[in-house]
C-alpha cells in the first residue's frame, strides 16, 4: 500500500510538474464547456438570427414580426435588403426573410401572398427558421381565412344586400376570431422528466456533460503516454528488478490518473453548477457512481492501449484522436439522435457513449442512482475487458 | 537555396516516416470528418435534410372524442410515415419510462375529455372544460422532440381554428338572423370540419430559396473536411516546430550551425520542410476525400491557391510556438491545445456564425477561420477572386508571424551555434 | 566462502537468437566478479536473468539461496540493479528520484530519508539533491543512476557498464566508488567492455563472447593460459602519426597485432624482448621518437585475443 502511495505521488508530480497540464486539466475544458454552451447564461441569445427585411410596413408586416420575436426559435433582426443579403453571403446568418411591398391585410383578403425565404443550404438552423415562419404565416391567414368561410356561410343561406354589408360582415368576423384566436386556451403541455423541480431542456447541459468526457478521457487515454515513457527511459524495467510487484505498479499508475479524473471532473461538476446553473448535484450518489464507472473504463483503454503503443508520441496523438473521435461518436459533440439510426446502434460499443447517456441521465433528465445502474454496468464492463487485454499484453520494454 | 531545399526535403521525408505524427496528420483529421459527416448526415445520403428519420414517439390516446383518434392518425399517416415511428400504448406512464429510458424522442398522452373540450356537445351544444395534451418530451434528442412537438402543434392549432372559425361562423350567423340558435350545434360541427381542413392551406406562401449556384452542389462534408484538414494543419506545424526543438537537442541542429550555412537558411529551411509537410498534408488529404467522398471542392487551381496560404498563415503559428516554448515536449503540448483552440475558435468543429461578434472577430486569429471562409466560397462556385481577402489574410497573417518568431528566435539564441 | 551467487547452465533465447548459451559460473560473497566481453556479447541479456527481469529459457541461477526462475521476489530483495541505460524520471529531483526508488525497495519513514541522505553523501551529490535530473551532467546523472542502485543495500550489486559514454574523471570517481562499496563488504558483478576496468577491479573474470562464457578465473589463472603472449606499449611524441607508424610496425617479424590509442601503440607479440629492437629501428627511420616503452605481463585482452582472434574493441 505504501508502495502504491509512493507510485501515486511520482506520478502526480510528473504529471504536474509541466504548468501545460493545467491547459488541458482545466482550461481547455472549461473554455469549450463555455464557448459550446454559447457563452455566459443568460445573456447570450441561443435563437436562430433571421435577418428579416420588411418592405411592406404594413400592420400584417408587423404582426408577422411580432409573431417572430414571440416564438422561443427565432431572432428577427429587421435590416435593409443591402445589409441582408451583405451578412447572408459572408453566412453570418443562416437565412434571411425578405418580406414584399405588398405584404398586407388588404392583399391578403383578395387572395394569396408570397414571402422569400432563403436559406444556406444544408443548415439545421435555417431549417428551423422555416418552420418558424410557416407556422406563424398559418397562423396570421387563418383569421382572414375563418372570416372568408364565415362570409360564405352567411351568403349560402341568405345573399348580402350589398358590397358594404359584406365587407362589415367580413371585418366583424375577422375581428371576431382574431380576438378568438388569443384568447384560445393552452392544449399541450410539456414536459421533459419525472422530477420535482421540472428541468428545461438546457443544451448546455449537453455541452458540460459532453465537455467533461472528452476531457476526462484523453488524459485518461494518456496513461498508455506513462507506459510508453516508462518503457522508453527504462525506468519500468528497473521498477521490475526491485521487489514491486507489476500489479503494484499497474495499480499506482491508476490510481493517480483515476484520481486525478475524479477530481477533474468534481472541479468541472462545480462549474456547472454553480456558474452554469446545471442540474449536476441532486443526486451525490448516482453522479458519483456514473463518474467512477466512466473513469474506470477510459483508465482500462489507456493501459490497453498503453500495451500496444510502441513510442511516446504515438501515445501521445493516439489519445488525443481516439478520445476526440470517440466523444464526437459517442455524442458528446453533437446530440446522438442525429445520427442515422445504424451510426446510433453502432456506437454503443463506444464507452463515451454510455458515459454520456449515464450522465445526462443525471443532468438531464433528473434521474437518480437506479437510472445510472445500467450504464454504469456497461462501462465496468468496458473496464473489465481492458483491463484484461491490458494486463494480459502488458510489456515492460 | 538549394541547400533551404535540401533542407525541407529532409524534413517533409522525416515528417512521412514518423508514425506517430501520420496518425495525427491524416488519419485523424479522416475519422473526424467521416464522424462528423455521419452526425451531420452527409453520407447516409438521407431525403430529409435535417437527417433525422423514423423518430419514436409513443402515443396513449385516453380520448373517448374523435380528436385524440385523429390525432393517431395524423401521426400514421403516410405523409409521416418516414419523419416518425409512432407506437400505441395503453399506459401513460409506461410512455413515460420510455422517455426517461431514452427509448424513444417523446409521448403524446391524449387525455380523457379532450375531444370534449373542444366540440360542444351535440345535445347540450356546451363544451366541457379544455385539458390538455401531455407531451413529456426526452431532453437528451431535443430535435427529434421539437418535431413530434410541431406536429402536435400544428394538429392543436388546425383544430383550434376549426373550433373558432365555427364558432365565429355560428355566431355571425345567429346574429345575422340567418339561423335559429337551436341548430347551432349540429351545424358547428359540420363547420368545425371543413373550416379544420381550410386551416391547412395557408394563403401565405413561403418560397424558400437555397444559396447561389445551382452548378455546384454543396455538401457537409465539403465543410467538415476542410474544417478538419486545417485544424491538423496546426497539428503538422506545431509538430514541424517541435523537431527544429529536437533537433537542438539531439545535436543536429548545433551540427548544423557548424556547417556552412547561415542560420537564417537554416531556419527558412526548416520552414520550408514545415510548409512542404503541410502542404502534402492538405494536399493528400483533399485528393483522398475527392475520391472518398465525392467531394467537390471547387476550381482546382484556385484550391491550391488557398491550399498554400493556409499552410503560409499556419507555419507562422509553428513558428512562433516553437519561438515560445523551451522543450520538445513543450511544443507538442501547446502544439495540441493550440490546435484544439483553434480549431473551435475557427469553426472547424461548428458553425461558428451564431455565435457573438467579439466571437467572431476573435476566430480571425487562426488560419482555420480564413481557410475555411475560402474553402466555404470555392464549394459554392466562387473562383480565385472570390478568395482573395482570404488569401491576403492568411498571407498577412504568416508573415507578421514569421517576423515576430524571428525576432524571439534571435533574441532566445535557439538558432545560435 | 560460500557463493553468494551461482549461475547454472543458463540460457537465454530472443526467438531464435540465442544471447546466452548454457553459461556457468559462481560468484563469492565480499568479491569483485567481472563479466568482460564485446558489444553483442550477452552481458545484458545476463544481468537481466539474473536481476529475474526475464525468464531464462533453460537452466537457473541461485542468488543468496533463491532461485531467480521461482522465488524472483525474494532474489529483487537481495540484489540491487544499476542498468546499463539511464533509468530515471528525469523531472524529479535527485532526492525525489532517490525517495522513490527507496520505497520501492521497501524502505519507508525515517530509515529511508536516512538512506537518501547517506547515498547522496556518497554519489557527492548533497548540494545537488533538490534539483531535476535533467538539468544535471551526464556524469551526474550516471552517479544517480548508481545510487539508486545502492539504497537498500543489496547484498549483491548488479552494475551493466556504468561508464560507458563518460568522461575520465567520473569514470575515475565510479571505478574508485566501485572498490570502496566492496571493502564495505558488498559483492559486485560487474560487466564491461573495457579490458583495463576488468583487470583493474575484479578479482575474477569471466569472458563472454557470443553468448558464451570462453575464459573464467583468477587474472593470474586467465592470462597464464595464454603465456606466449606479452604486449608492448609504446608512447610517442603528439606530432608524430602513430596510426603509420603502427602500420609500419605490423610488418615486424613477432608482432601479431598492433592497435592505437591515441598516442600509445600496443603491440601483442609471443616475446617483446625480441621485437624491441626492430620495432626500435623502424621508428628511427621515420623519425619517430618513442617516449617510453613498457612491456605489460600478459593481459586480458591477450587472452580475449588469443581466444577468439578477435580485439575486444573493434
Ligand atoms: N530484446 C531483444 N530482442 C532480441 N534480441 C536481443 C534483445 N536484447 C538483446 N538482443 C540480442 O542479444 C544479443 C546480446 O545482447 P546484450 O544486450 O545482452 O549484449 P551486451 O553484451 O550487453 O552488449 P553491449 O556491450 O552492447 O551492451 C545481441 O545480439 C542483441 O542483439
Ligand atoms: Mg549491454
Amino acid at each position: 500500500m505504501k508502495k502504491i502511495l509512493a507510485i501515486f505521488q511520482k506520478e502526480t508530480i510528473l504529471r504536474f510538474t509541466s504548468p501545460i497540464e493545467w491547459l488541458f486539466f482545466l482550461i481547455l475544458p472549461l473554455f469549450f464547456t463555455f464557448v459550446l454552451a454559447g457563452g455566459t447564461a443568460g445573456n447570450m441569445d441561443t435563437r436562430t438570427r433571421l435577418a428579416v427585411v420588411d418592405q411592406a410596413n404594413s400592420t400584417l408586416s408587423a404582426q408577422l414580426i411580432a409573431g417572430l420575436e414571440a416564438s422561443g426559435s427565432i431572432r428577427p433582426d429587421v435590416k435593409t435588403l443591402a445589409e441582408a443579403e451583405d451578412e447572408f453571403s459572408k453566412r453570418n446568418v443562416s437565412a434571411v426573410l425578405v418580406i414584399p411591398p405588398d405584404f398586407t391585410l388588404e392583399k391578403l383578403r383578395e387572395g394569396a401572398l408570397a414571402l422569400d425565404l432563403r436559406q444556406l443550404p444544408n443548415n439545421l438552423n435555417s431549417l428551423a427558421a422555416y418552420q418558424t415562419v410557416q407556422t406563424i404565416l398559418g397562423r396570421l391567414s387563418s383569421s382572414v381565412e375563418i372570416a372568408q368561410q364565415s362570409v360564405q356561410a352567411a351568403e349560402d343561406l341568405r345573399p348580402f344586400e350589398n358590397d358594404a354589408e359584406r365587407a362589415a360582415y367580413f371585418d366583424a368576423a375577422l375581428d371576431a376570431a382574431q380576438t378568438e384566436l388569443s384568447v384560445a386556451p393552452q392544449r399541450v403541455a410539456t414536459a421533459q422528466a419525472l422530477v420535482e423541480d421540472p428541468v428545461e431542456y438546457d443544451p448546455r447541459a449537453n455541452s458540460s456533460a459532453g465537455q467533461l468526457i472528452t476531457w476526462v478521457f484523453i488524459p485518461l487515454f494518456g496513461i498508455s503516454v506513462t507506459f510508453a515513457y516508462e518503457r522508453a527511459t527504462g525506468t519500468l524495467r528497473r521498477l521490475l528488478t526491485t521487489p514491486t510487484r507489476k500489479a503494484t505498479y499497474l495499480l499506482g499508475t491508476l490510481l493517480a490518473a483515476v484520481f486525478w479524473a475524479l477530481v477533474q471532473m468534481l472541479l468541472l461538476v462545480l462549474f456547472g453548477i454553480f456558474v452554469m446553473k446545471l442540474n449536476w448535484g441532486h443526486s451525490p450518489a448516482a453522479l458519483a457512481v456514473i463518474l467512477t464507472a466512466s473513469a474506470l473504463a477510459a483508465s482500462a483503454i489507456g493501459v490497453a492501449m498503453g500495451a500496444f503503443v510502441k513510442t511516446e508520441g504515438q501515445a501521445n496523438g493516439l489519445s488525443i484522436m481516439l478520445g476526440m473521435v470517440m466523444a464526437l461518436l459517442g455524442g458528446c459533440w453533437y446530440p446522438l439522435e442525429l445520427f442515422p439510426a445504424v451510426v446510433q446502434q453502432a456506437v454503443k460499443v463506444l464507452p463515451t457513449r454510455w458515459a454520456m447517456q449515464g450522465m445526462l441521465d443525471i443532468v438531464l433528465r433528473g434521474q437518480d442512482l437506479s437510472a445510472v445502474l445500467p450504464e454504469a454496468a456497461v462501462l465496468l464492463g468496458f473496464a473489465v475487458v481492458f483491463y484484461a487485454i491490458g494486463i494480459w499484453r502488458f510489456r515492460y520494454e | 537555396m538549394k541547400k533551404i531545399l535540401l533542407l525541407g526535403w529532409k524534413d517533409l521525408t522525416l515528417a512521412f516516416r514518423d508514425k506517430a505524427a501520420l496518425i495525427l496528420m491524416l488519419l485523424a483529421p479522416f475519422a473526424l470528418t467521416l464522424g462528423l459527416g455521419l452526425v451531420t448526415g452527409g453520407l447516409s445520403g438521407g431525403s430529409s435534410s435535417s437527417g433525422l428519420s423514423d423518430i419514436p414517439v409513443v402515443l396513449v390516446n385516453q380520448d373517448a372524442g374523435q380528436l385524440g383518434g385523429e390525432l393517431v392518425n395524423v401521426f400514421q399517416s403516410a405523409e409521416l410515415a418516414e419523419l416518425v415511428a409512432p407506437q400505441v400504448s395503453g399506459d401513460a406512464a409506461a410512455a413515460r419510462q420510455l422517455v426517461d429510458d431514452d427509448q424513444t424522442a417523446a409521448a403524446v398522452i391524449i387525455p380523457a375529455g379532450f375531444t370534449a373540450g373542444i366540440i360542444p356537445d351535440a345535445g347540450t351544444g356546451q363544451s366541457g372544460a379544455a385539458v390538455q395534451i401531455e407531451l413529456y418530451m426526452n431532453p437528451s434528442r431535443p430535435t427529434s422532440s421539437g418535431i413530434v412537438q410541431a406536429i402536435v402543434d400544428q394538429f392543436v392549432n388546425q383544430v383550434e381554428i376549426g373550433r373558432v372559425g365555427a364558432q365565429v361562423t355560428v355566431s355571425g350567423l345567429i346574429v345575422s338572423g340567418r339561423i335559429q340558435p337551436q341548430q347551432a350545434a349540429a351545424l358547428g360541427e359540420q363547420l368545425g370540419a371543413s373550416q379544420a381542413q381550410a386551416a391547412d392551406s395557408s394563403r401565405i406562401t413561403l418560397t424558400g430559396v437555397e444559396a447561389d449556384s445551382p452548378a455546384v452542389e454543396f455538401n457537409v462534408l465539403a465543410y467538415m473536411a476542410p474544417g478538419m484538414a486545417l485544424m491538423f494543419l496546426m497539428f503538422t506545424v506545431s509538430n514541424g516546430g517541435r523537431t527544429l526543438l529536437v533537433e537542438k537537442a539531439h545535436g543536429t541542429l548545433p551540427r548544423l550551425l557548424v556547417a556552412p550555412l547561415s542560420p537564417a537558411q537554416v531556419l527558412l529551411g526548416k520552414m520550408f520542410g514545415v510548409f512542404l509537410t503541410g502542404t502534402a498534408q492538405m494536399l493528400i488529404l483533399i485528393v483522398a476525400s475527392t475520391l472518398l467522398f465525392q467531394l467537390k471542392w471547387g476550381n482546382p487551381m484556385a484550391v491550391l491557391a488557398l491550399v498554400l496560404a493556409c499552410v503560409v498563415g499556419a507555419v507562422g503559428w509553428g513558428m512562433l510556438i516553437t519561438a515560445l516554448v523551451k522543450t520538445p515536449g513543450q511544443a507538442a503540448s501547446i502544439g495540441s491545445a493550440v490546435m484544439l483552440i483553434f480549431g473551435i475558435l475557427g469553426g472547424s468543429f461548428f458553425d461558428i456564425s451564431i455565435l457573438p461578434a467579439w466571437f467572431r472577430a476573435a476566430s480571425r486569429i487562426t488560419p482555420n477561420a480564413w481557410g475555411l471562409d475560402g474553402f466555404g466560397r470555392l464549394a459554392a462556385g466562387g473562383g480565385l477572386m472570390d478568395i482573395l481577402p482570404d488569401i491576403t489574410g492568411l498571407l498577412a497573417m504568416g508573415v507578421v508571424l514569421f517576423g515576430v518568431s524571428l525576432f524571439l528566435f534571435m533574441r532566445r539564441g535557439v538558432i545560435q551555434r | 566462502m560460500p557463493a553468494i551467487l551461482e549461475v547454472q547452465q543458463l540460457v537465454k533465447k530472443y526467438g531464435d537468437k540465442t544471447a546466452v548459451n548454457g553459461i556457468s559460473f559462481d560468484i563469492q560473497a565480499g568479491e569483485i566478479f567481472s563479466l568482460l566481453g564485446p558489444n553483442g556479447a550477452g552481458k545484458t541479456t545476463t544481468i537481466s536473468v539474473l536481476s529475474t527481469l526475464y525468464v531464462p529459457t533453460s537452466g537457473d541461477a541461485v542468488i543468496g539461496g533463491h532461485s531467480v526462475v521461482k522465488e524472483p521476489m525474494a532474489v529483487r530483495n537481495l540484489i540491487g540493479v544499476v542498468p546499463q541505460d539511464l533509468a530515471l524520471y528525469e523531472d524529479l529531483t535527485a532526492r525525489e528520484n532517490l525517495s522513490f526508488w527507496g520505497q520501492m525497495y521497501n524502505l519507508s519513514g525515517k530509515a529511508l530519508n536516512a538512506r537518501v541522505d547517506q547515498v547522496l553523501e556518497q554519489i557527492g551529490l548533497k548540494d545537488r539533491a533538490n534539483q531535476r535530473v535533467k538539468t544535471f551532467s551526464g556524469g551526474m546523472k550516471r552517479r544517480v543512476n548508481i545510487g539508486v542502485g545502492l539504497l537498500h543495500q543489496p547484498r549483491l550489486l548488479f552494475m551493466d557498464e556504468p561508464t560507458v559514454g563518460i568522461d575520465p574523471q567520473s569514470r575515475r570517481a565510479i571505478l574508485d566508488s566501485v572498490k570502496d562499496l566492496n571493502r564495505q563488504g558488498m559483492t559486485v558483478l560487474y560487466t564491461t567492455h573495457y579490458m583495463e576496468e576488468a583487470q583493474e577491479l575484479s578479482d575474477r573474470v569471466g569472458i563472454i563472447d557470443h553468448g558464451d562464457l570462453i575464459a573464467l578465473g583468477t587474472q593470474g589463472e586467465l592470462t597464464r593460459q595464454v603465456g606466449e603472449y606479452e604486449a608492448l606499449q609504446l608512447h610517442i611524441s603528439e606530432m608524430d602519426d602513430s596510426e603509420a607508424l603502427a602500420q609500419a610496425l605490423r610488418g615486424v617479424e613477432g608482432v601479431v597485432r598492433a592497435d592505437v590509442i591515441d598516442h600509445n601503440i600496443t603491440l601483442i607479440t609471443p616475446e617483446a624482448e625480441k621485437i624491441l629492437a626492430p620495432v626500435v629501428s623502424r621508428a628511427n627511420e621515420r623519425g619517430i621518437r618513442i617516449h617510453t616503452v613498457t612491456i605489460q605481463e600478459p593481459n586480458l585482452e591477450a587472452v580475449f585475443l588469443h581466444l577468439t582472434g578477435r580485439a575486444l574493441r573493434d
